[in-house]
């Protein structure tokens, strides 16, 4: 359990970089995309791994999905 | 029957013991339940309303930003966006250490556990000092709520973030002088729900992260 914890971790900062690396390359579609799916797939990881939610009743997994579908959709749209 | 059906509801609120590979005393509860989400299900109410408030608050920042699609742009990269990085790393390292610290917990090792707690403390303050800096810098370059909608969202949301993230501070100090003090008498419920708090501070700032400072 702890080294899956670890290597959240370790793909959370790895995430982390790659975002801030390709927001670099501003202006096309896909960038602003792959910025949205970053963060979704962090925000997702956190919730599951660190809070232990993958453990929960689906209930509190559906919430915390469509949740940051919905944002993440959203803002795809809008933008 | 009646007597036999609160038997078993006790027995799944109850923390039961269990034998992990390591020999060790481990609690567990049957969070496959729906009443018992990690933490209680009081704690993810709140969680869900916080998520909620702040997503729309997110929504509106990505409707006036479609709108103001220039203003948005010019404002954005006004922002140090290595500072946000750094303190999105000081978010996710602390969340790491709180993760750590209720698996200390869970797994009996109060020293441990208290331990982890203390360094995330140390990752929330950093991000806190960090944020500081970033809005003093704001203030000396004139960078107000009133400059534009962009910046209103800005310090609106950051600066909303930024007292979650010191309430969720003074939760783990709790909690780390609880388990110091008081160590098989804490409640695993009550540390399990402060790491939530805790974690949920961590999900709102990975939303706010990449729409003030990256996406536009």
């Amino acid at each position: 359990m702890k080294k899956i914890q670890l290597y959240t971790y370790g793909i959370l900062i790895f995430l982390t970089l790659l975002t801030a690396f390709i927001a670099s390359f501003q202006g096309s579609k896909i960038i602003i995309i792959a910025i949205i799916a970053i963060a979704l797939t962090k925000f997702w990881l956190v919730a599951f791994q660190f809070m232990e939610l993958k453990k929960a009743h689906p209930f509190w997994k559906f919430l915390i999905v469509i949740f940051a579908g919905l944002i993440g959709g959203i803002t795809m749209i809008l933008y | 029957m009646l007597e036999s059906e609160n038997k078993m509801e006790k027995k799944s609120f109850q923390e039961e013991a269990s034998i992990d590979s390591n020999n060790k005393l481990e609690t567990t509860i049957d969070y496959s339940k729906v009443a018992y989400p990690p933490g209680g299900v009081l704690i993810w109410i709140v969680i869900y309303l916080e998520l909620v408030t702040f997503g729309m608050a997110i929504l509106a920042l990505a409707y006036y930003g479609s709108q103001e699609r220039e203003l948005f742009h010019e404002s954005s990269m006004k922002l140090n966006r290595v500072i946000g990085t750094i303190n999105t790393i000081f978010l996710l390292t602390s969340g790491l250490f709180v993760a750590l610290g209720v698996h200390a917990f869970k797994a009996k090792n109060h020293l441990l556990a208290a331990r982890w707690f203390h360094f995330a403390v140390w990752g929330g303050f950093g991000f806190l000092v960090l944020k500081m800096f970033e809005y003093y810098q704001k203030l000396e370059a004139g960078l107000t709520m009133d400059s534009n909608s962009f910046f209103t969202f800005y310090w609106l949301l950051t600066a909303f973030h930024w007292i979650h993230v010191l309430v969720g501070m003074v939760i783990l100090l709790i909690i780390r002088r609880n388990i110091v003090k008081k160590k098989a008498a804490t409640l695993i419920e009550d540390v399990e729900a402060g790491a939530a708090f805790w974690h949920m501070c961590d999900l709102v700032w990975l939303l706010l992260y990449p729409m003030l400072y990256l996406l536009f």
